[in-house]
Formats: C-alpha cells, structure tokens, sequence
C-alpha cells in the first residue's frame, strides 16, 4: 500500500471502474511517492504516471506565493489593544454591556451582566497608507505600508483547541490534514535534504490543541509537520550517538545502502530501493538540520534587528529560523507563540501587564522577519501571516461573577485581526470595518475558511478543486465553504 | 418454384418477421412490456451492478444522488428512480425506452437539455446500455456488499498447489489470468513471517533451528499451533484492535490529560488469547453492560466505546462535546463492523449509498441513552477497590443489605443494587444538567455548579418515584448556612436539608513556612420526604449570615436506602456507605457503558444539515432498510444492534471481519478499502472467495478467530515466497492476484518489539498500567497540565510497545514516525510510509542503542572468537538465517573502518559501550547497521 494507490482512489470519480481498475493494472510500478512529495525536488523527481496528473492539474493559478511562513498566535492576542482602534469603546469604559450584545451568546467565562472595557492602549496613525496601530507594537509601526490588516475575520469556535484546529485544518474537530500539510502535499518541498513542513513552537507551551495543528489527518505522515526542537535534537534523533562521527556514519550508510541493494537484487521489491534514497536524505538531514538551526554564524546585525540570542528557546530566534527555513526552499514554515490569552486571571494573563509583555517579545522580531525578507528579494514570493484563533470581547471578562485585579477579555468569535505581508498582498491596505466597539465585523466579513481559500489561491491553487478522497468522499481544507478575497490579492 | 426456393423464401420471410418483430417490439413503447415478451429479444442481459450503476456513479449521482436531487430525480433507491419527478414525468419506465425521460435526456441534441448537463455526452455504448436496461424491465440490484454472502462451490483444480479451500479460490484467479504462483518461501523466511503475524515477535534462534530439523509433513503446522497459543498472540492482535478502538491513555483536546482505561486493553489481550468467538468479542464490546448480570469483564470491555475523546478544556459545552464523542461511536461502530461510511450521512442522505439522513440518528439513538457525559470525572467509572479495609467494607456492607432483605428474590438483587450504587454511582446528575439562577438568568453548570445565598441553582424534571434519599459532592469554603432541597420553585415544598459543614485537608506549604488548609470535596447522603412523579429540584442556601458561603457541587443523585432502618446499628451501616463514597485509599477506576435508567432516557433528535444545534424530527433506533431487518424480539438498545450486526442475514460484519483478518497478514484485504465496502470503495478482488470464508467462519467455525487465521496461514497463498516478478510487474504489480507472497515493513510496534526481543532486553510481563519508556526530553509541553513524563524503571523500560503509554496529542514520537496513528479517532487501515524519519528513529533513537549494545554482548559472549564468525552469528540472531557472502563482504567493509574509527578514537569507545571495551564499541555500530537493514525491517 502506498500513497499513489491512495491517489489512484482519488481518481475514481473521473473514470469508470472498471476503466480504472484496468489502469490500476497497467504501467504502474509500486512506487513510494510519500518520501518524493514530502521531501524532494518536483522539478527533479521522475513522476511516475498519473501522479503527474495531479501536476499537471496543479496550480490552478499562477501562484504569487511559493512559500509560507505562518505566525499564529496561540491564545488570541486582543484586537482592542493591537490593530482595531475604537475611541468609543473608551467612552463606554466601566458601563453595564447591554443585553442586546449577550442575548443568545456563548462565552467561555463571561457570566452574568460584564462590564464594558475601553482600549487598554494607545493607537497612533502609521505609514504612508496611515493604519492606526497601537503604541504596544512600536516597531511593526514601520511596516504597516507592506502589510495587509483584516479587521474582520470570523470564527465558529470559542474555545482555543477547536479553533485553533479550524483555523489550521479546516475542521474544529480532531483528525483533518493541517494548511501545512495540504500544501506540502500539493506542492512538494523545493529542497532534498529538508522536509517540506516545519513547524517552530515557543511560550513554552505547544498549542492548546496539541500537535495535531500541524498533523497529516488522513494524508499519509509523510506530509505531517515536522518540529524543529529548540533543546536537544532540532529534529527528534537527528544527531549520532555519542561516539559516532558524520564520518562513521557515512560508512555505516554505506555499508547499509550497499547491503539493501543486494537485498533488492533478490527480492525485486521497489520499496527496498526506495529505503536506499530515504537513508541518503536522512544523513543529509543530519548535516542540513543542525546546521540550518545554528544561528550562531548570523551577523551580529541580523542578531540586532531580530533580538535573538543564539541558544535561547524564543520567538525572536525561530523567527530567524523561519527565514533561514525559507531560504532553504521550506514550503510552509508554522511558528507557534503560546501565551495570549489575557483573561485578567494573573498579571501574565492581562491587557495592563501581560498583553505588553508578550507584544515586547513579538514586536521586534516579527517585524525584523518581513524587511528581512524584503531586504533578500526574498517577500514578494514568501506570504507572512499573523493572527490569533479568535478576538476578545470588548466586555471585560468577570470569571466566576467576580471582579479581578487584573483587566482581561473573554473569547470573542464575532472579529479579530490577522495581517499578510509578500507573497502577492497589498501593502498598507486595511480590509474590513468592525462596528464602534469592535464587536462585530459590518463591512467585508471573513471567514476562516475564506482565509484559507485565500491562503491556497495565493500559492496557485483553486480550494475547491484540490480535495483528498478519504472516507468515502473527497476533502478539502475549506469543508464546504470559503471565498477567496480577492481584494485583498495585488 | 421449387419446394427447396419455397422452402428458402419461407424461411426468409419468417425470419425478416421475426426481425420487424424484434425491431417493433423493442421500439414500442408499452410499460412492462418486458412481462409479456420473453428476455432473448432484448440482446444480451445487462446487469445494473456490472453495466450501469458505474455510469450512474461517474456520471449521474452527483446531481441526482442522496445530497442533491436535481430536478427532484434521484438514482439512489430504486423507488426513486422509478418515481415521477419535478417534470412530472418518470425518468425511467420499464419496458419503455420512449416513455422515459432518461433515455430521451440522454440522447437530446439541445445541450441545455441534454445530461450530464455541461459534462461529456454518454457514449454510444452507454446509451445502448441503457436503453437494453430499460427494455429488460430496468432491473435494480443492490450493490454487491448489500447481499448476504452467497454459499460458494469450492473451484475444482488438480494441482498440488492446494493446502486448503481458499487455494482454489486463489488459483482459479490466477489460471484465469495466466499466472503461476510463487513457490513456497523458504522456511527460515516463512517462519519469520508467519511468527511476526501472529504473535508480532520474531522467533528465537532456537525456534528457527527446531523448524528447520523438524521434517514431519506437519511441522509447519505445530509452529502455527504453537503460535496461536502463545500469550503473545493476544498482544498482538490486540494491537491491531486498539487502533479500531482509539484506544488512548489519555481524553484527548487541550489539556489531554491521563485516562484510566489500560484495562481494556487488558481485556482485549485475554479476549484473544482466550479466543474469544468473534460474535461475544464485539457484542461485550458494544453492549456487554445490557448483557443479563454481566460480569466485570463484560463491563470493562464497554470500554471500546469509552475511549472517545472528553474535552476539559474549560468554558466548552459540555453537551456539545457529549455529542461528539456520541457521533464517533457511530461512525467508528458502521466503519469497524460494517465497512460503511456512515459519517456521509451526518449532514445529508449518503451521496452513493442507499443510506438516509435519518438513519444516522436512528443508529445514533442506540448509543444515546448511556449515562456517560463530557466532565472530567469520566463517570460511569467502574471503582476496584485496591485497599483491604475498602474491601471488607464492601463486603460487610453487602452482608447487611443480605441479612436485613428477607425475600430471597429480591436479596442478590439489592446487594447488586448497593454494589452497584458504591462502585459505578450512576444516575448522577451533572453540573450541565443544572442552571445557576443568577439575578433570574440561567446559567448551566460546567464542571461544577454553585450554590449561594443569593444564587440557588435548579434542575428540571427529575424523576422521584421509589427513592428515598438524595446524595451529593459538595465542597464549601465556611460551615455556615443550610442547603435546602424543595421542589419546583426556589420557595417551594422542602423535601430534605444539609447543614453546611466544611470538610478540609490540612497541607504544610514550603514556601509560606506553614501549614494551610484547603476545602475538599465530600460526599453526602441525606433522606427525602418520599416524591411520586417528575419534579423540578431547586437547592437553596439559607441562613448564611455574612459569612458569604459558596457551595460547588459536583453531582447529585437519588437513590434508595439502606434497608434495616429499625435496627440499632443503622447509622453503622450508613457510615459504611459514606466511608466507601469518601475513601481516599487506593483505587483503580476504569470508563465503561451505563444504559440510563428508564426515567433518564434521552430524545434523539435529527441533526438538520448535521448541526446538533438545529434539531429535526424525533427518531427512534432504527436500521437502514437495505441491510437485514431489526427484527422485533432484537432490544430497542445497543444489545439488540450487536444482535442485528450477528443475524445470519447481515451482510456486512463477517466478510468486513474476515477482510480484516486478511488485511493483517497478506497486508492488502479481498477488499482494498476495508473501511468502505460502499459503492464508492473498490469491488472484492476474490469476490467468490470472500463470501466463501465469510459463510465459513459464521457457520463453520462459529466465529473461532483462531480457527479463521490458522487457516489463512496454512493456505499455500500465504505460504509463498515473497520474491517479486519481473512478468507480474505490469501485470499485477500490487499483488492482487497473490502470485506472490506478502512482502511488507513491519508496523510500528514490531519494529520496537523486534529490536528488544533479539537483543534479549525485551520484558515478557503481561498486563497492567501503561509504562513511560526512555523518551526525549521535552515532547510533552502540554498547556494547562501538570502530567510528567516520568521514565519507568527496570523492566518496563522494555515493555512491549503496545504497552507504552498513549498521549494523544504528544504520542510516543518512535511510534508515530512509524505510521501509527494518533488514535484520536479509529483509522482502519495505516499507511505504510517509507521516510528519513524512520531511518533516523532506527539510527540514533537511544533504544535502539541500547539493543545494539546488548546484542553485541551476547554475540561477544558467545563461543565465537573470530570477527567473521561473530558477525555471521549475529546476522543470523537477527535475520534467522545465514549470511550470503556477497552481504558478509560489505559487512567486513564496515567492520574494518570500524575498528580503525575506535583504535584512532579510543574516547568514542566509551561513549558508545558504556565502558573501556573496544570489541564492544566496534560490534555496537555493527549491531546499530544491521538493525537498520531492509530485510531486518521488512517481512518477507
């Protein structure tokens, strides 16, 4: 069994079965395409057929974009205090919320009657294009002109885990392929020696939903994410053993291949041959690996403007990493940053303490990532994304009916901002108005599936015509819906 | 004109009539003529399942199927098909191929009218086959695997090559096609194979050399006897099970923390070690709580459908999630027993099934009366009692309710009752079920609900009749206040009151210097006034003061008391009661299924567009119609859907079992997609065969899972070499025919298993709590929880894999570079990979190390002294065989570089062996390579 035979299933709502289960029988060596989607060049790898019927099918569209890099803030960082300036919400500062914001709503902590709760920052205008940014992010204020800000997105789950998961997989439940994944799978990874999907993860935490945001669902594991560790190995056992040098390894490699081609002498089984290139691109990753996650060779400038200190588990430093990645020709790169949720429960939890703390440590280095970018022609054709999961409530949050001692907002799905940067977007161009108190979207609302859709059309794919056929019926990322804003495209 | 030209011209004219005659009938247009004019006249018989439902699935059912009905026509059900649609017309009339709209739409030469709409005409041949179809009386079949299986006729062959039944099947293929099977595999390879598909182990060196001297005809199979009766089999299959089950050690979602549940992965193994037939093994599973005063086991193995995920993430609903794991249960019971997706119709009528939106909730509705819910207690959990005084306890308290009941009817039926009310503590009513009155707004509980002075909490129509008392989990912060229990209003009769009492835990706090005291959760039990009827409970705190007390509760329930009131030691008693509810000793608790009582029962409603949020019409259990029928001594419950699935009319569950079974060891089923025997999956390779084993095992071999393997294995199919063909290369390249032997990687677990098991390091132990092998630092980083990775000691740091403990969202990370799922939810079938991943896991993965280096002892150990002979000897420790000379020579190779690499690192030695041991070093990285050699990762 092997991926083709999965994307030969694929194919059967285009041919008859018994026109097919004819093809299945002829011309079709069993070959193991998992390792040559998920981890070698498309342009160089012999396509065996009808795998590049997909191909020729794919792009649908020039792409704009040929890689991703992925900043999601898990937790969801507050709107009100970073991208959606609303002097209204001021003036209603301390006020009851009225019932007509509460009647048929779920919240995850908010009981009872909240208070409403001005902007615990101030904004300034910023750019050419003149965004209102808050004063937390002192130095994105100096991209906004590359930047595209949806106000306006919208989500269907209120609890982390599950919205992470339809943010990243389409689906709020377990068990879908990640936007990594599909993306992978579509498009291959342009490098031999490094897989197509890495993820980096900080805040000490991964994500609520655990790894399933970067996991295959039904799409074979090859195209999973494959997590570069900041402590130990970057990738799980990529170092020898200690003892073993590059050079003993090499020949015990050698000695394996060597041992496995004799072995396919006998047995005639293509797998075999397939291990064989496997174990190469493996001592490849040895080298590659640990050397693309030293970060110590950067100039000291490069190490200035990201804030990264080489050895330290960061944000900062897998934002360089990030770069390093896409240089590399990394398809999806998915940074995780645990630590937004500003409940008002601690003072590491709030809008007055927390909230700033974090946008400190995010500022810098996300800003150094996109005029890193753009400084090495590397931006018009790698897409930045930031964002949360969901926004929060201009209400302030009163868990368990009570006051707090620390300002904090509950779980809000109504709106929430992201930005993109490169990779085929407008630059200081805002896209979508929130009502005066930030609650709702009222002008060019966007799903999370219509994200996506964006997402894919910006890599040169239409969401509606690239599915998976599991479970007796094709997938896609977008579930059945999602529209491409075009408005949003340059 | 002679009589020979009239003769001629005679014939001549009958037969141009009886051609006008073919041509005007076919032509006219009579409904059902077909009923009056025999068949021949019509051509060749078309057959729907073979002819036409594949246009109609490429072509047609995307319109007009189960989830849009175009036009209101529909090719999903036959009465469809054949009904008047939106046109008023009928799309297909049998016999007429003039009256129906389909023959006339397909051949339109407007293409507004003409279908496929905007899609490529029908051929001609589809068209002709249509309209034979309809001449013929348009005769509907069912799909194939909607049939019971149909009793087959062994195939007659004469050659040597037949071990047994399912050789005749394989071999009429194979004739058919112009092959010749595979000879048989040599026995060093077949032992390997056979060895690892039964047990997952590879045979001892000393196994290899018994079969090997063992020349009786029968020798190969006392090594399959042997094999099915090693404890290790039971792992083994479980193994496989446990991914059908989802089986995990942990709830799943956010925090993802820890579940009890390794007892039902214990339960498997002794199910297949104990060869359990197939019809109990899934019946326990699905229903053994309905089953007549079941038995531990049988409730522990409801577990099956226990290890659905439960969300604690906070704020979530508890309902919704409820709801969730509900819907797994439904589509994991149709995907394992059935090959059906039945998730499809979720939302809407199966798109190529002839399976309706309704039946989904109506198989939904077996599942929905269980007592389960998503909190994070987990109850039902069925409480074993570890500690000896919880346990006399138990059993003193038993005695009592023996000694006071006198009807002996009704004695074992109250110590049931009480034994029952200790250990499993159902039917609680959760927080979720409750709604906080806060000023006049309802508020429903979550993990818990409260109760204040200015907050009473309520529940809505709990059933009174026959109990007496009302227990509850309560913890509060002062002891000041009274809990009043009054019925349908905050102000309402009151039945029964509780002073509060704070119950707490003293703690020394390091930090602070001192000691500090927590409020605990207790349980009480206290009487009401007698109640008939459903009444709505409302609790209210009183007399508070200012002491500002807050309540949270965790559950209450109704129950009855203890019987033998006017006896002296009553409260004695009581307080037997209330200390087995309050023990704090050590006990095991495991997830199982509780049918709701009869008062507590649910509605299960349609879900509209598959939103549990828009509720539809009320549905009552139910089956789709085109399987066998839920016949009407069948339970209305999940007993009674077991007892359907096993009705020797189903069509389903023996021949999705034995494909199964046949997946396991030929590594591809009869059916390709074992998930989907539906339309949409693929057609059965061996479709006479499959029917064969199916009827087979039901009625033969009384679902005897032993039975059905050993005679798998002993089939020369199984028993061929695993050589590749260079003429079945286009042929046949996935070896549908079985020309060949199976050649695969092993799974996961076998790869770890294999490794310890040659090395010496693998533990035997049996059983038990799931174990924390040696894993990286770092892979739990879990939010909101607090669980550690803490490394076993001894032997469970080499435990079988199956054995280690299962996070779901960090599972162990050797395994899943392996392709084990994550068992969030069941996935029928893994997909072998062949990735970098793996090759570093088997490289550098210390545990591999460690059998490296163990292996290499033993090899040192041995009465070999020369480098040849030793790397020969373990060769054949790891590949059962000997070393061909060609592979010995790339070996020396490497050994020489070896030795070299450690005489010019003499610092490397160490690090690799633990100590100053050259030899030791140089074998380790010889150990290491051949560990990581196709052959050794492959069986052939």
């Amino acid at each position: 069994m092997n991926v083709f035979e999965e994307y030969q299933m694929r194919t059967l709502q285009s041919s008859t079965r018994r026109h097919f289960l004819k093809k299945l029988t002829t011309g079709l060596g069993g070959i193991a395409l998992g390792s040559m989607l998920g981890c070698q060049t498309r342009s160089d790898a012999q396509l065996p057929e009808g795998l590049e019927e997909l191909y020729t099918q794919l792009p649908h569209f020039a792409p704009k974009a040929k890689r991703i890099i992925y900043l999601h803030m898990a937790g969801a960082p507050s709107q009100l205090e970073l991208f959606d300036y609303k002097p209204e919400l001021k003036k209603l500062n301390g006020q009851d919320c009225p019932p007509s914001l509460l009647e048929g709503k779920k919240f995850a902590f908010i009981q009872g009657i909240p208070k409403m709760l001005g902007p615990q920052a101030d904004f300034k205008s910023r750019g050419q294009s003149g965004m209102m940014v808050s004063d937390h992010l002192p130095h994105f204020a100096s991209i906004v002109d590359e930047v595209t800000l949806v106000k306006t997105m919208h989500t269907d789950e209120f609890n982390h885990a599950p919205a992470q998961l339809l943010l990243q997989t389409g689906s709020p439940r377990l068990g879908r392929p990640s936007m990594g994944s599909w993306v992978t799978y579509g498009l291959g990874s342009e490098n031999d020696n490094l897989p197509g999907f890495m993820v980096l993860v900080s805040g000490g935490k991964t994500p609520d939903a655990g790894k399933s945001v970067w996991g295959s669902g039904f799409l074979p594991s090859v195209y999973q994410g494959v997590q570069c560790r900041s402590e130990g190995d970057p990738v799980l056992y990529v170092s020898n053993p200690d003892g073993m040098d590059g050079q003993l390894r090499r020949q015990t490699i050698d000695a394996i291949n060597s041992i496995n081609e004799k072995e396919y002498m006998e047995f005639g089984d293509p797998e075999t041959l397939t291990r064989i290139s496997q174990y190469e691109m493996a001592f490849n990753m040895q080298t590659s690996v640990p050397e693309i996650m030293d970060i110590k060779d950067e100039p000291e400038y490069i190490h200035e403007m990201y804030g990264t200190e080489p050895g330290k588990t960061s944000f900062a430093n897998n934002c360089l990493l990030a770069r390093r990645l896409v240089e590399k020709g990394v398809r999806f790169v998915q940074l995780f940053d645990w630590g937004w949720d500003m409940h008002g429960v601690s003072e590491n939890e709030s809008l007055d303490v927390g909230l700033e703390k974090k946008c400190r440590l995010v500022d810098r280095p996300m800003t150094a990532l996109v005029k890193d970018l753009k400084q090495r022609g590397l931006l018009e054709e790698t897409l930045v994304v930031w964002g949360g999961e969901f926004g929060r409530t201009p209400m302030q949050e009163n868990r368990g009916g009570r006051e707090w001692p620390f300002k904090g907002r509950d779980h809000h799905t109504e709106a929430f901002p992201v930005w993109m940067a490169g990779g085929g977007v407008k630059g200081g161009f805002t896209y979508g108005e929130t009502d005066e108190i930030g609650y709702y979207g009222i002008k060019d609302k966007v799903h999370v599936h219509d994200l996506q859709a964006t997402i894919l059309k910006l890599m040169g794919m239409d969401h509606e015509k690239f599915t998976y056929f599991a479970q007796g019926r094709d997938f896609r990322l977008t579930d059945v819906s999602g529209k491409v804003i075009e408005k949003v495209i340059a | 004109m002679s009589i020979r030209n009239k003769y001629l011209v005679y014939v001549f004219s009958s037969l141009t009539l009886l051609w006008l005659l073919v041509v005007v009938i076919r032509s006219v247009s009579i409904e059902n003529k077909h009923f009056y004019v025999p068949g021949i006249l019509f051509g060749e018989e078309v057959k729907f399942n073979r002819d036409i439902r594949p246009i109609i699935n490429q072509k047609c059912i995307a319109c007009h199927g189960g989830v849009k009905k175009s036009g209101q026509f529909s090719l999903l059900f036959e009465e469809e098909a054949l009904a008047v649609n939106e046109s008023g017309k009928r799309a297909i009339v049998p016999g007429s191929t003039r009256q129906s709209e389909l023959i006339q739409r397909i051949k339109h030469h407007d293409p507004e009218q003409r279908m496929p709409l905007e899609g490529e005409p029908l051929t001609d041949e589809e068209i002709r086959l249509f309209t034979d179809w309809i001449n013929q009386g348009a005769p509907w079949q069912d799909h194939w695997a909607y049939r019971p299986p149909q009793p087959q006729e062994v195939p007659e062959f004469g050659k040597t090559w037949d071990s047994n039944g399912i050789d005749h099947f394989i071999y009429k293929k194979l004739s058919e096609n112009g092959i010749q099977p595979n000879p048989e595999s040599d026995r060093y390879s077949l032992l390997r194979r056979v060895s690892f598909d039964l047990t997952g182990l590879p045979p001892t060196l000393e196994e290899a050399e018994e079969f090997i001297k063992d020349t009786s005809s029968n020798s190969y199979e006392k090594v399959v006897d042997r094999l099915l009766d090693a404890p290790a089999f039971g792992e083994q299959w479980a193994s496989m099970w446990m991914d059908l089950a989802r089986y995990a050690d942990s709830k799943g979602y956010e925090a993802d923390r820890p579940r009890n549940i390794w007892k039902y992965r214990d339960w498997l193994i002794e199910a297949f070690n104990d060869n359990m037939p197939y019809d109990e093994f899934v019946t326990e599973q699905l229903a053994g709580d309905l089953l007549p005063d079941p038995t531990e086991k049988q409730l522990i193995a409801t577990g099956f459908h226990r290890n659905t995920m439960n969300n604690d993430e906070g704020g979530t609903d508890n309902e919704e999630f409820r709801i969730a794991a509900l819907i797994d249960r439904v589509n994991t019971t149709w995907s394992v027993l059935q090959g059906t997706t039945m998730e499809c119709v979720q939302c809407h009528s199966h798109p190529y099934d002839p399976i309706r939106h309704e039946d989904y909730y109506r198989s939904m509705a077996f599942f929905n009366q269980t007592a389960d819910a998503d909190i994070p207690s987990e109850s039902p959990v069925l409480v074993e009692f570890k500690d000896t005084v919880d346990i006399e306890k138990l059993s003193q308290l038993k005695s009592w309710v023996g000694e006071r009941v006198k009807d002996p009817a009704l004695k074992s039926e109250m110590q049931d009752y009480f034994e029952k009310l200790v250990r499993i503590t159902t039917p609680k009513i959760h927080p979720h079920y409750f709604e906080q009155l806060d000023k006049g707004i309802p508020v429903k509980g979550t993990s818990l609900f409260k109760v204040t002075d200015s907050i009473p909490s309520r529940t809505r129509l709990l059933p009174f009749d026959g109990e007496d008392r009302v227990m509850f989990k309560i913890r509060s912060d002062t002891s000041v206040g009274v809990l009043e229990f009054r019925l349908d209003h905050p102000e309402g009769e009151k039945i029964a009151m509780w002073e509060v009492k704070r119950k707490t835990r003293t703690e020394y706090d390091e930090e602070e210097k001192k000691d500090k005291i927590y409020s605990v959760p207790e349980v009480i039990s206290i009487p009401i006034s007698p109640q008939t009827g459903k009444k709505d409970l409302y609790l209210v705190l009183k007399e508070v003061g200012q002491a500002g007390t807050t309540l949270n509760l965790e559950w209450v329930m109704l129950h009855h008391s203890l019987p033998g009131r006017e006896d002296d030691q009553y409260q004695e008693a009581e307080k037997l009661l209330y200390d087995l509810f309050n023990s704090e000793n050590e006990q095991e608790t495991t997830p199982i299924m509780v049918e709701l009582d009869e008062n507590y029962r649910r509605q299960t409603r349609v879900f509209e567009k598959g939103s549990w949020m828009v509720l539809g019409d009320t549905v009552a259990p139910g089956l789709p119609e085109k399987w066998n029928e839920f016949k009407d001594g069948y339970e209305n419950n999940r007993l009674g859907l077991s007892k359907w699935l096993f009705s020797p009319d189903n069509p389903l569950t023996a021949r999705v079992a034995v494909n199964r079974f046949w997946e396991q060891l030929f590594g591809r089923g009869l059916v390709f997609t074992m998930e989907d025997f539906g339309s949409q999956g693929f057609d059965p390779s061996h479709p006479e065969l499959l029917d064969w084993l199916a009827l087979r095992f039901v009625n033969e071999q009384n679902w005897d899972i032993k039975e059905l393997l050993k005679e798998m294995v002993m089939s020369s199919a199984y028993r061929q070499s695993s050589h590749f063909r260079e003429d079945l290369k286009d042929l046949d390249p996935y070896n549908e025919y079985l020309a060949r032997g199976p050649r695969l990687r092993l799974k996961a677990e076998q790869v770890r298993d294999q490794a310890l098991a040659v090395s010496g390091l693998l533990s035997r132990k049996m059983l038990g709590p799931s174990v924390m092998p040696e894993q990286p630092e770092g892979i739990w980083q879990v939010v909101y929880s607090g669980t550690e990775w803490k490394t076993s000691q001894g032997e469970d740091r080499y435990r079988r894999a199956l054995y280690t403990f299962w996070r779901r969202t960090s599972p162990y990370p050797s395994i899943i570079a392996f392709d084990a799922p994550s068992r969030e939810f069941c996935l029928p079938r893994r997909i072998d990979t062949n990735t970098p991943l793996q090759a570093l896991v088997t490289l550098n993965d210390p545990v591999y190390l460690d059998a490296a280096l163990a292996l290499s002892r033993k090899v040192l150990e041995s009465s070999s002294k020369h480098w040849e002979d030793r790397l020969s000897l373990m060769y054949s420790m790891l590949m059962l065989r000997g070393i061909p000379v060609d592979k010995m020579e790339d070996l020396a190779i490497l050994y020489k570089k070896t030795d070299l690499y450690f005489e010019q690192n003499p610092d490397a030695v160490c690090q690799i062996a633990g100590e100053e041991d050259r030899e030791l070093a140089v074998y380790t990285v010889m150990a290491n390579a051949l560990m990581n050699l196709d052959e050794f990762l492959m069986k052939s």
